[in-house]
């Protein structure tokens, strides 16, 4: 059967795209930037399914990270789509590629945005309520032992390199943790500030430190978003905590961050029809942790991901592409 | 058909079953770091307290002096006053353009990291070299630490130990290990059959044999094992950042994921002078350890 399929596409080929439909021809070659952790590969994944299967386009995965991804976006035309990109990951970048008409922003792809903040175990929580407030953590201080200076304790703050690392550095300044003898760690990598939530929360340890949700670890590790007791500054934090240059950071909570679903001006001019799903395509939170501890608890990839979603939870997919559409889907799906 | 089709398709395990071993596997090593981690972890508190004083000492000496024992030693090492004044002019580039603290960083874990491979390399080297059994097994442990992927372990080595200095010594030690230990058993197995057996013929008891003739004879080719360790180890400097170790890395990691070139270029050309400074100046100990050695040949 995949052979007779190959051989009819290979004659649509030479013939020109005469035989397929105007979908086809439209959309034809798509490519989709895979990034490298579990929401957006599923996203890649469940995005790769649909245009292929309902929308007859050659999707195929590229492998992906926000910063050469979007960049390639705007300098290549290539990748075609990102599934998932944390705009502030990618703020001016992305000012300028939509300013120019490079690229086209299609809609939210966490449809309540991704929440960030400062973390604790829950445990911990339970133990002490006040440990909740930025205050109780300074005045516990002391339970958070910095791992290589015992006289200090540790915020563990975001990776090298990402832009979080300029807002949590901020924060760090403007909450005075400093002064409450914290030291800023600096992870490395995801991975490194994985490890170091796993290694506390294995053994029921002390942890305190920036995280992002909806991911794979605050849905298997339950923690607590430490408030700062001052609410969302938007204009300061906009102006000042957000910048690499900001010399008087003021305390605020972190704004819900937009996560939007990115194709390239050209693409979304090309295959109008795709571009219409794209638009449509978005994830509640809730959704997305439900199918990131699945994910978890399966040890599953993209690929037994996308089409556990798309078997398991038709209600919310269907919504997203037109009647006759859905049915194609369903049906290559059944036969996954 | 689904029976005939192994023939154009792999017959791989099923999928539910391989999902299960990999959770029983993942399950294992959890209770493992949960059951041993404090345990493991004070066993590795000493080398922990060393890579904090020695980082601590470094940063807290005046430049000045740090860079007139650096010089210093390297003159020392290696006689030579145009190499001298290479290393001089390297380090005080490296402060101007503001990289001074982080190289002190790296300095001393690579040091740290250079002195625990030769502390473990040389005699596991020599152990290789007096039995091939024993040659036979080590082997494909080198093979496994030069081409496994660093973060397959490290991050099991990050649950065990946390982030930071530890474990990301433990990763350069074991892919910067592997050529010393190499190149010190085949430099020992080259040392002329006649020349050990002369000194069998005066007497010489095996320690006297290993420590008075084969070391002396394979030290050339110790010394090159050293150098590619030296050289390897800071390859891993990047890695290794990636596990929360400052120094020279983290720059370059921040450049690379946010595109600033030059950044990235300056940190990395921080840690070639490095490399070079330590290449060259071992290089030119062992040249001059072996000219002596020829000299007493010849007497």
């Amino acid at each position: 059967m995949k052979r007779f399929i190959s051989v009819l596409a290979l004659i649509a080929g030479v013939t020109g795209l005469s035989i397929s439909g105007p979908a086809s021809a439209a959309c034809d070659k798509v490519t989709i930037s895979d990034m490298n952790w579990p929401s957006a590969t599923l996203m890649a994944h469940v995005d790769r399914l649909i245009l292929k299967h309902g929308y007859d386009c050659a999707a195929e995965l590229v492998p992906g990270d926000t910063m050469p991804t979007g960049t390639s976006m705007i300098e290549k035309g290539q990748p075609d789509i990102a599934p998932e990109l944390w705009s502030n990951s990618f703020a001016d970048a992305l000012k300028q590629g939509v300013a120019e008409k490079r690229l086209r922003i299609a809609g939210n792809s966490l449809s309540d945005g991704g929440v960030e903040g400062f973390w604790v175990p829950k445990y911990m929580v339970d133990r002490d309520p006040s440990l909740a407030t930025i205050e109780g953590i300074k005045r516990n201080a002391k339970l958070f032992k910095h791992p290589e200076d015992p006289d200090k304790s540790a915020l563990y703050g975001c990776p090298s390199g990402w832009n979080c690392q300029i807002s949590s550095g901020h924060l760090f300044k403007a909450l005075k943790l400093a002064d409450a003898g914290f030291k800023l760690v600096d992870p490395g990598s995801a991975a490194g500030l994985d490890g170091s939530i796993a290694k506390a929360y294995e053994r029921g340890k002390a942890w305190f430190g920036y995280y992002w949700a909806p991911t794979p670890i605050l849905g298997k590790y339950k923690m607590v978003r430490v408030d700062f007791g001052v609410g969302v500054d938007t204009a300061h934090w906009e102006a000042c905590i957000s910048q690499a240059e900001c010399s008087d950071p003021k305390p605020s909570m972190y704004p819900t961050a937009r996560v939007i679903t990115l194709t390239t001006e050209k693409f979304a001019r090309r295959a109008p029809k795709a571009y219409g799903y794209l638009t449509k395509r978005a994830f509640t939170n809730a959704t997305m942790n439900s199918l990131l501890v699945w994910i978890g608890e399966n040890q599953a990839d993209g690929e037994t991901a996308a089409v556990h979603f798309l078997k398991n939870h038709e209600m919310i997919w269907t919504r997203w592409v037109p009647a006759n559409i859905a049915g194609k889907v369903r049906i290559a799906v059944a036969g996954l | 058909m689904a029976n005939q089709s192994w023939i154009s398709e792999f017959p791989e395990m099923e999928r539910t079953d391989l999902v299960a071993l990999r959770k029983l596997l993942d399950g294992a090593y959890r209770d493992f770091s949960r059951s041993y981690g404090d345990g493991v972890e004070a066993f590795f508190s000493p080398l922990l307290h060393l890579l904090v004083w020695f980082e601590k000492l470094l940063l807290a000496t005046p430049w000045l002096l740090v860079l007139a024992v650096l010089v210093g030693i390297a003159y020392w090492v290696s006689r030579s006053v145009k190499l001298t004044m290479g290393v001089t002019l390297a380090f005080l580039l490296i402060g101007y353009f503001g990289m001074w603290d982080d190289t002190m960083r790296t300095l001393s874990i690579i040091t740290v990291a250079t002195l625990l491979s030769i502390a473990l390399g040389v005699p596991i080297g020599i152990m290789m070299a007096r039995s091939d059994r024993i040659q036979n097994t080590v082997t494909p442990v080198l093979d496994i630490m030069q081409t496994m992927p660093a973060f397959v372990y490290l991050i099991p080595v990050v649950m065990l130990l946390g982030i930071g200095k530890v474990p990301g010594v433990i990763a350069v030690v074991v892919y910067a290990i592997p050529p010393l230990i190499r190149l010190t058993n085949l430099g020992i197995r080259l040392v002329d059959r006649d020349v050990q057996e002369a000194a069998v013929a005066f007497g010489a008891t095996p320690m006297q044999r290993l420590f008075s003739v084969q070391l002396p004879l394979a030290m050339p080719t110790i010394m090159a094992g050293i150098n590619q360790t030296i050289m390897m180890a800071l390859g891993m400097v990047v890695i290794a950042s990636m596990i929360g170790v400052q120094g020279l890395g983290q720059p370059v990691l921040k450049s690379i994921t946010n595109q600033y070139f030059t950044m990235g270029l300056l940190n990395g050309l921080a840690i070639v002078a490095i490399a070079i400074t330590f290449d060259r100046v071992s290089q030119a100990y062992a040249k001059r350890s072996q000219r002596h050695l020829q000299g007493m040949h010849g007497d």
